[in-house]
């Protein structure tokens, strides 16, 4: 779990890094040594299941929205209504 | 010596500066004369520094590295931290000054007091812990800062009885020390609320009105007496109260409630209070 919160942190402070995540997340997953079902929520920025998971949710967020995802869709999407 | 001369606590939510009109007007009208009225009391007092006091939420740190408590002593601080964040909040990119002498004193203090802070001397970006209140309070930003922060982002953070003692700490420095001879103390943060949860946009009103009355008592007993679990029920948010009780701390009074508004168009309960420093029955 560190691994993934490590990696939402990431993406938040660097927008390089959040371009990379965008363009090819399994690439990223990978460098981060990140595997199983974390590898796959991650990879597919399933913010639910991440949800569930027990990721700190001001990490969830923060880079939920760096990656572009608007403020309403991410509680849509955590709320399971999409 | 230095003396402690006010001691406020303010909400911080965004939508204070960023979107405002999102919240009924009669609402917001409340809240916006609480921060003009803070605002005239501080130009009033003519502080030598502020000693500002909240969370922040993994601007800086993060879960490789998470104090309980952190002080800096730094000459200046960015804010917001990036301009995508400025442009969120509606407020210009800065460096706003800090009060370093007295953020190392601070510093030593606490460490000669037994607190163990993590030391911050240059590198802590402000978010909307103190850009918003302080766009309100000191929209020139002249004001220099002592900057403290809790953790109130991951639990668990400092117990709430630690936090006043923390407060309390803060209050023998500033008298321990010459540098700065009027300063005031503020807490920003709270009261509930839910961020990037799955309840955001609800409010505890209970909850709020319950923690406002704790800090009108001149007897901190009540307000030392919350366990987590009796927090969580007004969101993750509501940790952020660790930076009120500290600032009560400080202040060693029970505090008046400038506004209380329910906002869920903001997010949270905002409050705005001031403590009876200086006020002789």
């Amino acid at each position: 779990m560190y691994t993934v919160q490590k990696l939402l942190w990431d993406i938040r402070r660097n927008p390089m890094l959040a371009q990379r995540f965008h363009d090819d997340p399994d690439a990223v997953v990978d460098d981060y040594g990140i595997t199983g079902d974390e590898r796959d929520a991650m990879r597919t920025l399933d913010l639910g299941r991440l949800y569930e998971a027990g990721v700190n949710p001001y990490l969830l967020y923060f880079c939920a929205l760096q990656l572009g995802v608007p403020r309403q869709e991410y509680y849509e999407r955590i709320r399971g209504e999409r | 010596m230095g003396q402690i001369v006010g001691v406020f606590a303010t909400a911080h939510s965004p939508g204070l500066t960023g979107f405002p009109e999102r919240t009924d007007a009669a609402q917001r009208e409340r809240v916006m004369a609480a921060f003009h009225d803070v605002r005239q009391r501080l130009v009033a007092l003519e502080p030598d520094a502020v000693v500002a006091v909240s969370v922040e939420h993994f601007t800086n740190f993060s879960l490789a590295n998470l104090p309980a408590f952190a002080i800096g002593t730094a000459p200046d601080y960015l804010g917001p931290v990036t301009p995508e964040m400025g442009e969120f909040l509606n407020i210009t990119q800065r460096r706003y000054p800090g009060a370093a002498a007295l953020g190392e004193h601070l510093y030593r203090f606490a460490i000669e007091s037994e607190f163990d802070p993590a030391l911050v001397s240059g590198d802590l970006d402000f978010d909307e812990n103190f850009c918003v209140p302080l766009e309100l309070l000191d929209p020139g930003g002249r004001l220099p800062l002592v900057p403290i922060i809790v953790n109130g982002v991951n639990h668990p953070g400092p117990t709430v009885r630690r936090c006043l003692a923390f407060g309390r700490m803060i209050r023998a420095a500033v008298e321990a020390q010459r540098d700065s001879s009027r300063v005031v103390v503020l807490g920003t943060g709270g009261l509930s609320h839910w961020v990037g949860m799955r309840e955001a946009g609800r409010i505890n009103e209970a909850f709020d009105r319950d923690f406002l009355r704790r800090m009108q008592s001149d007897d901190p007993t009540e307000l030392v007496a919350y366990r987590q679990d009796e927090i969580d029920v007004a969101g993750n948010g509501a940790d952020e109260i660790r930076a009120w009780i500290i600032a009560a701390g400080a202040a060693g009074t029970g505090f008046d409630t400038l506004a209380y508004e329910p906002t869920p168009a903001w997010l949270t309960g905002t409050a705005v209070a001031a403590a009876r420093v200086g006020k002789t029955d």
